[in-house]
């Protein structure tokens, strides 16, 4: 068993290196510096394994982490019921959610189908060394945290070393329930597509272990603990049914082959949600002509992504500005603290603007169910052709997306209004048409790097690092103006004068030099 | 009709997929192009087709004696994989393509009068082509292909995976359009290339070489595979 779990980790681990060094060669710069063949490099597979074995140890410890503190200890701060007892009745019922959403056993990833049906180990054995591997990871990853932030929640040492295996248990008896329903009935589980009554159940514990709390109810510890002290007792006789389920082969070729081996590729995943964004309604017609028909057609076809959604975002932002003229009517309070927000904290809506803007999904839309196929047409690469329909999709991004941009805009006026007004009225107007230019300038923005950049290869997976190095960028500099507190007068103005500059200068190189760069990329 | 491929040379890194390509395709044949896997079909074809840039070379077209640079307007590419948007009916593609190209088609037909020449049943028509099968968007693909009228064709495996009955349907078109075309198409199906084509060009070692066409049969077919089992 050792040998097989041992020749499975040198796999995994192989095309994880593989793939660290082909993510290295992706970087503009380092790219001409590695050469093919230092895929055979001992040098760098040494420092791609190193790299390996400390995500991995990232992967045991961090995830814990993460989990156990924002899930867990940041939350039970809110609630004011005793701590350790809250710390517990959180832990368990989480637990027990992730014992059915995160089984390991149950999860068809492609290192199980290049092990057991193309490298054909044998399935037993490479199944039960990795799952225990799995739980084993499970134990070491949680005790420093249990310990730690349950000793922060005054929970008693020997229930913060008990938490650890109470985790692996419920995981292992769980697991043994579900290889037990193989057996009787044949129900293969795969934990990526739970059936409606496990998300019930996941609803229901989710319910009870953030919403009693709030209510001033928590399982009492000692139901707790007993719970805890009876599943790990259970989990022994899991442990032997575990080891001794037969049909590992038998059944994880139904749960392998139920999911799409393709489908197991992002790549693939979003190709098919893409596809599947196109509205099947072909009363749905237009009266334009030439590529204004196209793009009026493929607007309205993906509605559900396009106009939908801008009218979805439209309709939260009217009830969030409504809510707060409420309560600044009803709590006049608060009016001066809101009059200040809006007169300090426009950076912020950067960040917002950017979260609403659909540009990167659409523009990744209009690849996968456009121009992937129409760039093969050489009518369609002319450079005329290229302007014309640029032109026609700016015009139609530009008008979504300053859909919701003006509801924000004029309620931000109204708020303004309201909550004490400015003395000086180029404020409302700075607001109103800042919002606006941040619209307009998040629509050209995704729309000129699409354009400019075309990431994309004939399988619609990115192939330009710069187009993500500049997406990447996009979002921490808008995530960065969250922290920025600036008059809204100067801060508009400058958002406005930035958004028109920016605008005309991405347009003039648009139109010089997208008809070389928007092609499909080899 | 002549397309010349003059000093082509293509690199991937320190690989020579393509090293000083010298050939002329002549319109009135279709030209079957033979090659090994990874030997640079596809590359080649993306050259023409200016998807990518070569690293040398130049290619001419020649008519009346009369010698022009190859411009994109010149080449119809059709893939293995049949691209159509997907988010059209077949006929809303066609009214698109017919439109954008107002006056640039010769001898203009209606759409319906298209789809009978390409036996797109009427019921199929109005379909989104995210709904058709993987032959019938090759048809469409085909089609405008055809209503384009490129000077030349490149082919890439197209009928690899239709049907008997539509794989028939066209080789028949192919043959029917020859006369005013440069046709090349790449396979590796061998009976496939020797049906349908007139000159059978084998890639290899980056460079092309024509079959001797006096070889007919069986000859021709020890020919090939001796060509492309040579060691570079």
């Amino acid at each position: 068993m050792i040998r097989s779990f041992i020749l499975s980790f040198r796999l995994r681990n192989a095309y994880k290196v593989n793939t660290i060094i082909y993510a290295l060669k992706s970087i503009p710069g380092i790219r001409k510096l590695l050469k093919d063949k230092l895929y055979k490099s001992k040098v760098l597979k040494i420092i791609g394994n190193i790299i390996s074995i400390l995500l991995e140890i990232i992967n045991i410890f961090l995830g814990k982490l993460l989990y156990i503190f924002l899930m867990i200890f940041s939350i039970m701060t809110i609630y004011q019921t005793n701590s350790a007892n809250t710390f517990l009745h959180i832990f368990v019922c989480l637990t027990i959610i992730g014992a059915f959403m995160n089984t390991y056993m149950f999860n068809p990833t492609k290192d199980k189908y290049y092990a057991m049906f193309i490298m054909r180990m044998d399935a037993k054995t490479y199944s039960l060394s990795n799952y225990f591997y799995a739980i084993l990871k499970v134990i070491i990853g949680f005790l420093p945290f249990t310990i730690i932030f349950g000793k922060l929640s005054q929970v008693n040492i020997w229930i913060c070393l008990l938490l650890p295996i109470f985790v692996a248990a419920t995981k292992i008896t769980v697991t043994a329930y579900h290889l037990s329903l193989y057996n009787k009935k044949g129900i293969v589980i795969n934990e990526n597509n739970l059936s409606k009554h496990l998300w019930i159940l996941v609803i229901l514990f989710l319910l009870i272990a953030y919403g009693l709390p709030a209510l001033k109810i928590v399982i009492p510890s000692f139901i707790l603990i007993s719970l805890m002290l009876i599943m790990i007792i259970i989990s022994i006789f899991a442990i032997k049914y575990i080891l001794n389920f037969q049909n590992y082969r038998e059944m994880y070729k139904q749960v392998l082959t139920n999911t799409n081996m393709n489908a197991l590729n992002t790549n693939e995943v979003t190709k098919a949600t893409v596809l599947n964004q196109i509205t099947i309604d072909q009363e749905i017609k237009s009266k334009k002509k030439g590529f204004a028909y196209f793009n009026d057609l493929f607007v309205r076809r993906h509605s559900k992504l396009l106009l939908k959604s801008a009218k979805r975002v439209t309709f939260i932002s009217a009830i969030i500005i409504g809510i707060v003229l409420l309560i600044i009517t009803v709590n006049t309070e608060l009016k001066g603290e809101v009059n200040r927000v809006i007169l300090t904290y426009l950076p912020y809506f950067v960040f917002i603007m950017y979260l609403i803007n659909r540009g990167e999904a659409v523009t990744r839309a209009m690849f996968m169910n456009s121009d992937h196929s129409m760039l093969t047409y050489a009518f369609y690469r002319k450079p005329t052709s290229i302007l014309k329909l640029f032109k026609e999709r700016l015009k139609s991004i530009i008008l979504i997306n300053l859909l919701p941009a003006t509801i924000i805009g004029i309620g931000l006026v109204l708020i303004l209004f309201v909550s004490g007004g400015s003395e000086n009225p180029l404020n409302y107007l700075i607001l109103f048409i800042s919002i606006i230019a941040m619209s307009i300038f998040f629509s050209v923005h995704h729309l000129v790097i699409y354009y400019l950049l075309q990431p994309y290869n004939i399988d619609s997976e990115t192939k330009n690092t710069t187009y993500t190095i500049v997406n990447i960028l996009t979002y921490v500099v808008c995530y960065y103006m969250i922290d920025l507190r600036l008059p809204t007068l100067y801060f508009g103005l400058a958002t406005i004068i930035f958004a028109i500059t920016y605008s005309l200068i991405s347009l003039f190189l648009v139109y010089k030099f997208a008809p070389k760069t928007f092609k499909i990329r080899i | 009709m002549k397309l010349e491929v003059l000093n082509l040379k293509k690199n991937f890194g320190n690989k020579e997929v393509l090293k000083d390509i010298n050939f002329t395709f002549s319109s009135g044949k279709i030209y079957g192009l033979l090659g090994r896997n990874g030997a640079g079909k596809t590359t080649f074809f993306n050259c023409l087709n200016d998807d990518i840039k070569p690293d040398e070379g130049k290619f001419n077209m020649v008519e009346n004696d009369r010698k022009r640079t190859l411009t994109i307007d010149d080449i119809g590419y059709v893939l293995s994989t049949p691209t159509v948007p997907e988010f059209l009916t077949a006929r809303e593609f066609l009214k698109f393509f017919l439109e954008i190209n107002e006056g640039k088609i010769t001898d203009e037909k209606s759409i319906d009068e298209y789809f009978d020449f390409m036996k797109i049943a009427k019921e199929d028509r109005d379909k989104l082509l995210k709904d058709y099968s993987h032959g019938m968007k090759n048809k469409m693909q085909m089609l405008i292909n055809i209503i384009a009228n490129p000077n030349i064709l490149l082919l890439d495996e197209p009928l690899t995976s239709l049907d008997v009955i539509v794989a028939e349907e066209m080789k028949e078109l192919l043959r029917s359009i020859k006369k005013d075309h440069i046709i090349i198409f790449s396979t590796h199906i061998m009976d496939l290339a020797l049906s349908l084509c007139d000159e059978i060009v084998i890639l290899k070692g980056g460079s092309l070489s024509l079959v001797d066409g006096n070889l007919k049969g069986e000859e021709r077919k020890n020919k090939i595979i001796e060509l492309l089992k040579e060691v570079e």
